[in-house]
């Protein structure tokens, strides 16, 4: 039974670094309008700036890494949307897609010849404590992951809600065109858009590395599989939904291999998509605003 | 000299052509119309002048200025609002919320002046006021198309280019519109007016232009045009 809570607690934590990627993923979606193979690769590129920036630096601050990882995926997101999305706004969406593929291997092999492919072990940021509340336990690694998510969720929320800008890549992610004949100058935000969405996959992967003290270059492509899922699930565009989806993806995974092995993790996560596609292929979502 | 000026624009969808060396002018202070049926090129013309889509030829003008290859978040700002065809108001996004993208378009702008701007609209619209929390999509066809001038107006433009306002409205609710048009004439703005519906649109602009396959093929004041032969049997559907 302890086991069983553990685990629950386990997928939360994890289910909310897959809820802050599969947020990046939907605001990439929703703003550039095409979907991205590229995640994953962003997704390390975080993980690895952090290491890196601790390692020249010297500091090993938790905040370093966080604007490191930003910083280093929002560079990554210029790269990717002048190279994949830039010249295909009129293009058919498929070559667009292509292209995103391609630079998704092009990280993939430029950071195993750059940063090697071997496992490097993360640096311990945090100096591990255990606290117990009744039968769950917690670590401290754990709740500052939990913190950091909730905290740049709500940030983005803001952003998106109160100001001019963050309205604007709202209705940008509903209507291209027309946000254009209102004046929004829809490449601009469409850049900006796609920089958040992997600056915020950048500081996922930061926290990825923490909670597993490990990184390489390959580990990538099944979180940005992972990303892809939960965005799914949450209707590709609405943030909130896909940050629930990531919730869930965390937890049926962690609940999934207690009855098995951990092993078997990533099998949960996509039978999971492939059930809920069958029965209910628009995601959670319902269509806000809609008038039948 | 006039407001707006389009010079033979020709514009081409793949090997359709949609118009051809068609030139309007609007003065300041008219309401222009240009009427025609379907497919005669209504739209083109408005998302050209916007800069939406690519012109074959052709030569655009706004206050002197020449405006053909301006991008349309620039053009916005210059001064010219299209409210496009069907609305194109964002459903999911609150009333307040598109109001307040209106003014994206300008420049300086503060939550004093956003204030005072979206008060302004409530005044016209109090329907908008009402429900000024409510999902746009959840508006009414009226209620929406309201919405979409408000969105408008709120960028305070000197000409507002109207894409058929009366789309799918019922009659009352189109006579709501029009006199609404009249007003925002009154208020010192031009009005570029697309319509369908050619005998309301001609007896309230000043002047009107015919298009009939991509060319402009009639032009004169609205009463007069209003009284021709050719447009009564092409549009008005007036009897043999």
């Amino acid at each position: 039974m302890e086991y069983f809570i553990s685990q629950i607690v386990n997928g939360i934590c994890q289910g909310s670094i897959y809820a802050l990627m599969a947020i990046g993923y939907s605001v990439i979606v929703g703003v550039v309008g095409f979907a991205t193979f590229t995640h994953g690769e962003v997704i390390i590129m975080g993980a690895f700036a952090a290491y890196y920036a601790f390692q020249f630096i010297g500091s090993i601050h938790f905040a370093l890494g966080i604007v490191a990882a930003f910083a280093a995926s929002w560079l990554v997101g210029i790269f990717v949307y002048k190279i994949c999305y830039e010249h295909f706004f009129e293009a058919p969406r498929h070559i667009a897609l292509i292209c995103t593929i391609a630079i998704s291997i092009l990280l993939k092999n430029l950071m195993q010849i750059v940063f090697g492919a071997a496992r490097k072990p993360m640096i311990n940021i945090i100096k591990n404590k255990i606290y117990t509340f009744g039968m769950i336990q917690i670590t401290k690694v754990q709740i500052i992951i939990m913190l950091t998510v909730v905290l740049l969720s709500v940030l983005l929320l803001l952003v998106f809600k109160k100001t001019r800008w963050g309205v604007s890549l709202r209705a940008i992610s509903q209507d291209k065109s027309g946000a254009a004949i209102i004046g929004v100058n829809v490449k601009r935000n469409a850049l900006l858009g796609n920089c958040i969405g992997s600056g915020l996959a950048g500081v996922a992967g930061f926290l990825i590395a923490i909670s597993y003290a490990i990184l390489y270059p390959s580990m990538g492509s099944t979180f940005g599989m992972k990303a892809l899922t939960a965005s799914v699930l949450g209707g590709l565009t609405s943030i909130p939904l896909a940050a629930i989806g990531g919730l869930i993806i965390g937890l049926i995974e962690n609940i999934g291999i207690t009855f098995t092995s951990a092993t078997y993790r990533d099998i949960f996560a996509f039978a999971f998509l492939m059930i809920m596609l069958l029965i209910r292929p628009q995601g959670f979502a319902s269509k806000k605003g809609g008038r039948p | 000299m006039a407001m707006l000026k389009v010079e033979d624009l020709s514009v081409n969808y793949g090997y359709i052509t949609a118009l051809t060396k068609a030139s309007i002018e609007v003065e300041k202070g008219e309401i222009v119309t240009l009427i025609g049926s379907n497919g005669a090129g209504k739209t083109t013309m408005l998302m050209s002048v916007s800069n939406v889509i690519q012109k074959s030829s052709g030569k655009v003008s706004f206050k002197d200025e020449d405006i053909t290859r301006k991008a349309s978040h620039k053009i916005v700002k210059s001064g010219i609002c299209h409210v496009p065809e069907g609305r194109k108001i964002f459903p999911a996004l609150s009333v307040y919320e598109n109001l307040w993208l209106g003014t994206v378009g300008h420049g300086d702008y503060n939550r004093k002046k956003l204030q005072e701007l979206v008060e302004r609209q409530y005044d016209i619209f109090p329907r908008l006021k009402e429900r000024r929390n409510q999902a746009g999509g959840s508006l009414s066809g009226g209620e929406q198309q309201m919405l979409a001038i408000a969105r408008g107006l709120m960028m305070e433009p000197e000409l507002i280019m109207l894409d058929e306002p009366s789309l799918g409205l019922a009659p009352i609710v189109v006579e709501e519109i029009f006199e609404l048009i009249l007003k925002i004439q009154k208020s010192g703005k031009t009005v570029l007016l697309i319509e369908q519906n050619a005998a309301m649109a001609l007896s309230i602009a000043n002047r009107g232009y015919v298009l009939q396959n991509g060319r402009i093929v009639l032009q004169g004041r609205g009463i007069d045009l209003l009284h021709n032969e050719e447009v009564k049997r092409l549009y008005l559907g007036a009897d043999e």
